[in-house]
């Protein structure tokens, strides 16, 4: 049931991702407009998932990988989902969807797809609580890696006085750069509850709070230097393309610290 | 019935002569005109680029006339342009299938000065709009201008025809909004003056400018550019002081060397804290140092790179046009098609009269014969009304549709013979009689006699 939920989410992110790619191609708002319909339908059908999940195993196994990639690519849709409420990043949607369907996508192909392979859930709170916050932190800054992406690619036209015309646009810089900024205000501070929650899950398992395990020590230096971006970007007034090319560099190296490391190893 | 266009637009004749010939109200000039016998039905087009006539007419050569003795009496008024040849020289004429094709055209804004402008659909509707109220504007031209407006909204919907700007001013603010999420929070400096970049300014003012700095050499010019635009006026001395408090920049001053230049905007760059600053140079010699679109967050465009812009996206639009000419030409075939179908109605009415005179006479006669009551005579009646329909469903139906083909004059034609539609010795001869305009689009229009029913 889960992982068919889960199948089916990754479908209508594809669909609206191909939506907004030809919609983008084609100049055609009405087709950006109904990528972002699809992308509700499937952010309502991942909900609907995670209810799933809830009723499967109390409480529900977001430890698992998958399960925190999955978690990870909806909370994201939802992020952009309310940002699309104040301003104009319909055209945005031609990333958000990719990347969601990519989450979903993986948590279908990885997680249990028979009722005799049961979900393996933690006992403690913490674990929770640090796959929560820290999927909520991750989903906050790939909004800003790809907020950050658009922009240098728009920056790059404009200097080369190849501006874009036509109906559709991608979002201006200046939206770009506030989507960068709030992103980055929510999910920093959800990134540090999402370490210490991680430490506290780590006392209860091993009686101290630092193992000294290579995913530990990759998270902290990730969190490091997003606290110095955090650092560049508010009281040292970083202008906005320095701030575009840190959230895209700071998130493939947060990505490599959380997640690729813990594959590597 | 021929559809004829006299006028002139920025092709034929230039704008002095132009705004001489527009015309604020044109309804007590349509009324005029089709008060005379050879205009059926009117509409008159003034825009700053065109100024038209569409008149339905059953008296072509007098048509003309009279449309030409309209813009040389009416229109031109005490002062004669530069002779009577003279402004026959500007006007041009278009007839029947061009002309249709011209009313098509227009409204999908192929035949514009600049070429996917919205401006003219709403233009041609006030044009429909008063001919329609002064009663000018009968079934035909009704038909024709909707048909144009249809195919208008299609150019539109179906291609990019209207979508990048062509002008340097769109140009610029088209890039600002590229760059900003919106202008209310926004402040503009101008630096210098000139019709074009006042033109930009004036164009971003429309989008919600919150305040507006000018600098110039000379107080009183600043003065003069600041009291037109609401703005405050500084000297070119307080410049750089300005610089950062401006998000847009607008320069257009004479001098050999840059005024601004990579130091100035660095500095103005960091004051802001690394806010984008748009520069629309429009100075040549070029006011502002070329290198300065190497900095972070500046973005500089000069009057060539805006002038490629405009170049780029009108050559866009003009391959775009080649797909509009090809909505507009099919539109202009389905109106052609109406209006040919029109030709069948007097066939059409005139084989029902002789079929519906000949029922009767035969029905008459056979009923005297015999000795029916009410309900038989009714239902007798009635199955004589029901067999001529049948016969004449098919043959009907036929000849319309044929009619809206330029072949189907001859199944017309050939009805005329077969029926001896022309003997005025045969039954229903009557309906022979030349028929008014609206008793024809009456005929045009399906009826229940056509169904093959009773």
């Amino acid at each position: 049931m889960i992982v068919v939920l889960h199948q089916l989410t990754a479908a209508l992110y594809l669909a609206a991702g191909l939506l907004a790619g030809v919609g983008l191609a084609l100049a055609r708002p009405t087709l950006s407009r109904a990528a972002v319909a699809v992308l509700v339908a499937g952010a309502a059908l991942h909900g609907v998932a995670f209810v799933a999940f809830h009723l499967a195993a109390e409480p529900p196994p977001l430890t698992d990988l998958p399960a925190s990639v999955s978690l990870m690519a909806w909370l994201g849709v939802l992020f952009y989902l309310s940002l699309l409420v104040r301003s104009r990043l319909t055209a945005l949607v031609v990333g958000v969807a990719p990347m969601a369907f990519l989450g979903a996508f993986f948590a279908a192909l990885r997680l249990p797809h028979s009722e005799h392979e049961p979900f393996v859930g933690a006992a403690s709170s913490w674990p929770h609580a640090h796959v929560l916050l820290a999927s909520g932190g991750l989903a906050s800054l790939a909004i800003a890696f790809l907020a950050g992406v658009v922009f240098l690619a728009e920056d790059r036209r404009l200097k080369a006085k190849r501006p874009m015309s036509g109906r559709l646009r991608l979002p201006s810089l200046e939206a770009l750069d506030r989507v960068n900024a709030v992103a980055l205000v929510v999910g920093f501070p959800l990134l540090t509850l999402g370490v210490l929650t991680g430490m506290m899950w780590v006392e209860g398992t091993s009686g101290h709070f630092w193992t000294g395990a290579a995913h530990e020590t990759w998270s902290m230096v990730a969190w490091a230097v997003y606290g110095v971006l955090v650092a560049a970007r508010f009281p040292a007034h970083q202008g906005a393309r320095q701030a575009a090319i840190a959230a895209v560099a700071g998130f493939a190296f947060l990505l490599f610290a959380v997640i690729g490391v813990g594959l590597l190893t | 019935m021929r559809v004829l266009v006299v006028g002139m637009n920025h092709r034929t004749a230039p704008l002095e002569v132009r705004e001489r010939f527009a015309v604020a109200d044109p309804a007590p000039h349509l009324a005029k005109l089709v008060a005379c016998e050879e205009i059926d039905e009117a509409l008159l087009l003034s825009t700053c680029n065109r100024v038209e006539v569409v008149a339905l007419t059953r008296h072509l050569e007098a048509a003309r006339h009279r449309l030409r003795a309209f813009f040389h009496r009416d229109l031109a008024g005490e002062t004669p342009v530069q002779g009577a040849a003279s402004l026959e020289n500007l006007l041009f004429e278009y007839l029947d299938g061009p002309a249709m094709r011209q009313v098509f055209r227009v409204a999908a804004s192929l035949d514009s000065m600049v070429v996917g402008e919205p401006q003219i659909l709403g233009q041609m509707k006030d044009a429909y709009r008063a001919a329609v109220e002064c009663g000018a504007c009968g079934a035909i031209l009704s038909r024709l201008f909707q048909c144009a407006f249809a195919a208008a909204k299609r150019v539109r919907r179906e291609t990019r025809i209207g979508e990048r700007p062509v002008s340097v001013a769109r140009v610029a603010v088209d890039l600002a909004k590229q760059i900003f999420e919106s202008f209310d929070d926004k402040t503009a400096l101008l630096v210098g003056a000139g019709e074009m970049i006042e033109t930009a300014l004036e164009a971003l003012r429309g989008e919600g400018l919150r305040s507006i700095l000018v600098a110039n050499r000379t107080q009183a010019h600043a003065e003069a550019l600041a009291q037109r635009f609401g703005a405050t006026a500084r000297g070119l001395g307080e410049l750089r002081e300005m610089l950062p408090h401006a998000d847009i920049v607008l320069t257009c001053t004479a001098g050999e060397t840059p005024i601004l230049g990579v130091a100035d905007f660095a500095e103005a760059i960091r004051a802001r804290h690394g806010r984008p600053l748009f520069v629309i140079d429009i100075g040549v010699p070029r006011n502002v140092d070329p290198g300065v679109n190497r900095l972070d967050s500046v973005y500089l465009y000069d009057i060539d790179d805006l002038a490629g812009v405009a170049a780029a996206n009108a050559d866009e639009r003009r391959r775009e046009t080649m797909l509009g000419e090809g909505i507009v030409l099919e539109e202009q075939q389905r109106f052609d098609g109406w209006l040919l179908a029109l030709q069948a109605v007097p066939t059409i009415r005139h084989l029902r009269a002789r079929a519906e005179a000949i029922r009767q006479a035969e029905l008459q006669r056979a009923l005297q014969r015999l000795s029916l009551g009410e309900n038989e005579r009714q239902a007798v009646e009635s199955l004589t009304r029901s067999i001529v329909n049948k016969l004449l469903h098919a043959p009907v139906s036929r000849l319309r549709a044929e009619a809206e083909r330029e072949e189907g004059l001859a199944y017309l034609e050939a009805a005329r013979v077969l029926f001896a539609l022309d003997d005025p010795e045969m039954p229903g001869a009557e309906a022979a009689e030349p028929a008014a305009l609206d008793d024809l689009l009456r005929g045009a229009l399906p009826d229940s006699e056509d169904s093959e029913g009773t």
